[in-house]
């Protein structure tokens, strides 16, 4: 067993609002299974090139340090940064952020379809890098703790969100129609406008609550 | 130029880069490589392509899986798109272009990747079609290229049974040009039941291939030297 507190320590000084390790043995398809530790990684800031670049040289320090140890590893980069033009890009896909993030105790998956955590909300954005370092693992978060709230779904302007409750015990619900949210965006772009609404985002309480803090703490 | 220590240094660097799969080392030393004057053939070959023959090793021991195998392979093309301005063109007695891609209905393309960076390693000229390929895109791209040799690959049953109309069109049109297949649903009777030249099974056997040819390909440059 490898002790992950110096990597977390590492990547927070770099700047990550939250890191995590997860066993997330049982999600990975054949390809990927001999990689059983997902390391999250979230940010706290806008989605912009900045974050993203943040994201990326996080990502970066984590390989550096787990190739150190002799292991392997492969990042999977932020949804936003989808490298192409590599050989590794295909598959990318067969991960998805949200399975390192609940198994490594990080957050659940709310009624909004996105990773929720209780101190920042949903509007953290995630990279991953999966590795078969024997890392010490965080609790998984097994439950959504979204309760009864249900103001994303009832305003979601494209009534794209279902309203389930997620469990890890069923990770392959249905949470949203993505055919609808994704219609929503296009007109939006025809409209010169931002693709995402990001209503799912902002009304979320937890979001909420994290802004309000943060904004104090400037002033 | 640089001392044998230096170059030696920078080698190992580039070697190393790919076994680890780590593209910012390949980068670097592909430009020590060439702030130093070195060979850039010789680079590629003592550092990169060294590199991925210790990958192959490590595939066939059952160390690296796919994963580590595109990485490295990324790896080695941080560094090959680099050296690659600087090369002389090398004389090996293989040289010439090739057309390459995964036929229509077919998304499948990491064998055709894998096989698509032995052909780059050894200096051709690779037009890669990509995937998802009409039929006839291939017969057009091999009559404006005139390309020797023409490669086609597929995944699923139901596309590959286009390859024999395309191996048929371009025979036809041009009789010397070489067709090989690919594939895991290919083997070597259909191949010949179709008159292809040759075949490679799946993107482990394709990379296993791609590999060895290559190492082929070191050996007889090193052969070449010693002359």
């Amino acid at each position: 067993m490898v002790d992950a507190a110096p990597l977390k320590q590492l990547l927070k000084k770099e700047g990550a609002a939250l890191v995590g390790i997860g066993d997330i043995s049982k999600a990975l398809p054949r390809e990927i299974r001999h990689l059983n530790r997902g390391v999250a990684i979230a940010v706290n800031r806008g989605l912009n090139k900045d974050s993203i670049d943040l994201l990326c040289g996080l990502q970066r320090s984590a390989e550096d340090w787990i190739r150190e140890l002799g292991f392997k590893n492969l990042s999977i980069p932020p949804d936003s940064d989808r490298r192409t033009g590599k050989l590794i890009t295909r598959l990318y896909k067969l991960f998805c952020h949200k399975t390192a993030a609940t198994c490594s105790g990080l957050g659940w998956i709310g009624k909004n379809g996105l990773i929720i955590n209780s101190r920042y909300g949903s509007q953290l954005s995630w990279a991953t890098v999966l590795t078969d370092a024997p890392l010490k693992t965080d609790k998984a978060i097994t439950d959504s703790e979204c309760g009864d709230c249900e103001l994303c779904v009832k305003h979601c302007p494209s009534g794209a969100l279902k309203g389930g409750k997620w469990s890890l015990s069923d990770p392959l619900k249905q949470m949203v129609y993505y055919d609808r949210c994704k219609a929503l965006k296009s007109n939006r772009q025809r409209f010169d406008e931002k693709p995402n609404c990001g209503l799912c985002v902002t009304i979320c309480p937890y979001s909420r609550k994290s802004r309000k803090k943060s904004m104090k703490e400037k002033i | 130029m640089a001392d044998d220590a230096k170059k030696k240094e920078i080698y190992e660097k580039l070697r190393n880069g790919v076994i680890q799969y780590d593209e910012d080392a390949c980068k670097e030393g592909a430009q020590e490589a060439i702030d130093a004057g070195l060979d850039a053939n010789e680079a590629i070959f003592d550092g990169l392509v060294s590199g991925m023959e210790e990958v192959g090793r490590l595939f066939e021991a059952q160390e690296y899986f796919v994963p580590e195998i595109l990485m490295c392979a990324d790896a080695l093309y941080a560094g090959l798109d680099i050296l690659k301005p600087h090369c002389k063109q090398m004389d090996l007695g293989v040289k010439g272009s090739v057309v390459i891609g995964t036929v229509e209905g077919d998304v499948h393309d990491i064998g055709k990747n894998l096989v698509k960076m032995m052909f780059d390693v050894a200096g051709f000229n690779v037009y890669d079609l990509g995937r998802d390929v009409p039929l006839d895109k291939f017969v057009e791209e091999q009559l404006k290229t005139d390309s020797e040799l023409v490669c086609l690959s597929a995944m699923m049953t139901t596309s590959m049974v286009g390859m024999p109309k395309v191996i048929e069109k371009i025979k036809e049109k041009n009789p010397n040009c070489m067709i090989m297949i690919g594939g895991a649903p290919t083997s070597k009777e259909l191949a010949d039941k179709w008159g292809a030249d040759g075949y490679a099974e799946d993107a482990s056997n394709a990379l296993k291939e791609a590999i060895k040819m290559v190492a082929f390909l070191k050996k007889l440059r090193d052969e070449k030297l010693k002359k």
